[in-house]
């Protein structure tokens, strides 16, 4: 009964913290996926400094702890720029996330056979021109599952920024339980909250996996 | 290939440049010019009844008292709430905040981070077990046992002492240390003296207090080392309303006594 109390009492609270999560994730999201194709790129070209870049960023970034990577961004660099708790989580989740998704989009672009080049090149194509209308398009198609895993991944993950003080679903569920003497039913409230966004984002992800590969849309008739 | 590779890799560089610059605007609070008639101040928001939510909105004494002042030095409140308690002292010498109005303990160690206020309350550590408990009448019982702990607060070196460092439990809100002392995870619990009887009263919590303060800490206002101009006229603000019965009618609003002990 204390659970209901707990939803009831802490409703617009936890709706409020939602749409604080929900901006947190979609701004560094969107800023993975520019980083990442980025650096997919890079490491994808025969340019040397490029490589050794894109190799250096997925390195730090996979192999930090997010929670390093928060704590550099809103205190470690606060001598040289002032980031807002906002920001400082969004660019950290975005860093993070962004050398997964350069792993993902690089996998997905070198995944498509190298036939499909070669022939596009046979057409008279340009390289560039191959890899926008022929490479690209088939890599990101393949790169949507595992996107969509990953992007859960910083949905959840998006919880840490609560330790910078961004008023967030985790954050809120802190304050609430120090006020509510109920830890357990308001974290399980709050977890609650996170599982209903995973799953309706699963069913977005699912869709547009469907739209994007024709022969599933066929079987989905 | 080559020439789209080199692009992008400027473009990667600059437009990492352009984020770095373009989020700067974004930064809120922080600044420690008097000018911009802002007083920045942070604290836990689960330090009940010092701060603490109420209905979506972080409120109680500390919060009360920061008002009061920013009141009384001309300048418009802006609180930064909740803010982890152990990343509070950080985030003022970052320049995140203008003062910390947060229940610190004002401690030698922390004197070399920060400046303090003359103290705003006074209270002290106190001991708590669950209701019942025989084996635990004062400080002197608790070698051996459990003790649960804020993280970062000034009791944990005074706990350590009393129980040895490997029978920590730290925490990072004193009213889960609370609640788990009722489900045995810890023998004991040191915690606020005011914050622990509060806890008790209003959650039903079977839990009591044992013996008297372990010793008399006093709280104050944290401000950057060296803003002795925003120090001065806080402790100006503070006299001022002690001295007017404003501070003694904040006290009575959260704890019905004044908690100044002088």
């Amino acid at each position: 009964m204390a659970f209901v109390t707990v939803i009831q009492e802490h409703f617009w609270g936890f709706l409020k913290a939602t749409g604080m999560t929900l901006q947190l994730t979609a701004v560094s999201l969107v800023l993975a996926v520019v980083i990442g194709l980025i650096f997919a790129f890079l490491k994808i070209s025969d340019n040397r400094a490029g490589i050794l870049i894109a190799n250096g960023y997925i390195g730090i970034t996979r192999g930090f702890p997010l929670i390093v990577q928060l704590m550099f961004l809103y205190f470690g660099i606060s001598e040289i720029i002032l980031l807002s708790s906002f920001w400082a989580g969004s660019l950290a989740l975005a860093f993070h996330a962004g050398g997964y998704v350069a792993e993902i989009f690089r996998g997905a672009i070198q995944n498509v056979d190298r036939g499909q080049t070669e022939a596009a090149r046979s057409l008279g194509m340009s390289r560039g021109k191959a890899m926008r209308l022929i490479i690209l398009p088939q890599a990101f198609r393949r790169a949507i599952p595992p996107l969509g895993n990953q992007f859960i991944i910083g949905l959840k993950d998006s919880s840490l920024v609560a330790y910078l003080g961004v008023p967030d679903l985790y954050s809120n569920a802190m304050t609430a339980a120090a006020a509510n003497y109920q830890p357990f039913e308001t974290y399980l409230v709050a977890g609650m909250y996170y599982l209903v966004l995973v799953v309706i984002f699963t069913r977005v992800v699912n869709k547009l996996e469907t739209r994007l590969t024709p022969h599933r849309q066929e079987a989905a008739r | 290939m080559k020439r789209l590779s080199r692009i992008l890799l400027f473009s990667a560089l600059a437009g990492m440049m352009a984020l770095a610059v373009g989020c700067g605007d974004g930064a809120t609070g922080g600044n420690t010019d008097a000018e911009d008639e802002e007083f920045a101040f942070a604290n836990s928001g689960a330090y009940k009844p010092f701060s603490f939510d109420e209905g979506g909105a972080i409120v109680g004494f500390d919060v009360d008292i920061a008002n009061e002042i920013a009141e009384r030095i001309g300048r418009t409140p802006v609180m930064n709430s909740p803010v982890p308690f152990d990343t509070l002292i950080q985030g003022l010498k970052a320049g995140k905040y203008d003062a910390l109005v947060a229940s610190h303990g004002i401690t030698a160690e922390r004197e070399e981070q920060v400046d303090f206020t003359r103290p705003y309350y006074r209270s002290g550590p106190q001991i708590f077990v669950q209701t019942g408990t025989t084996d635990i009448a004062g400080p002197d019982d608790l070698d051996g046992k459990k003790l649960g702990v804020l993280k970062a607060s000034t009791y944990l070196d005074l706990a350590a002492t009393l129980t040895g460092e490997g029978n920590l439990v730290t925490y990072d809100s004193d009213v889960v240390a609370l609640q788990d002392l009722t489900t045995g995870r810890v023998d004991a619990v040191i915690t606020d003296k005011l914050v622990g009887l509060v806890a008790r009263n209003e959650s039903g919590l079977e839990i009591e207090a044992v013996g008297d303060v372990l010793m008399a800490d006093e709280m104050g206002i944290a401000v950057q080392e060296g803003n002795s101009e925003l120090l001065a006229e806080i402790n100006q603000a503070l006299e001022d309303m002690i001295a007017d019965g404003t501070y003694e009618e904040i006290s009575m609003r959260w704890f019905d006594e004044s908690i100044l002990g002088e």
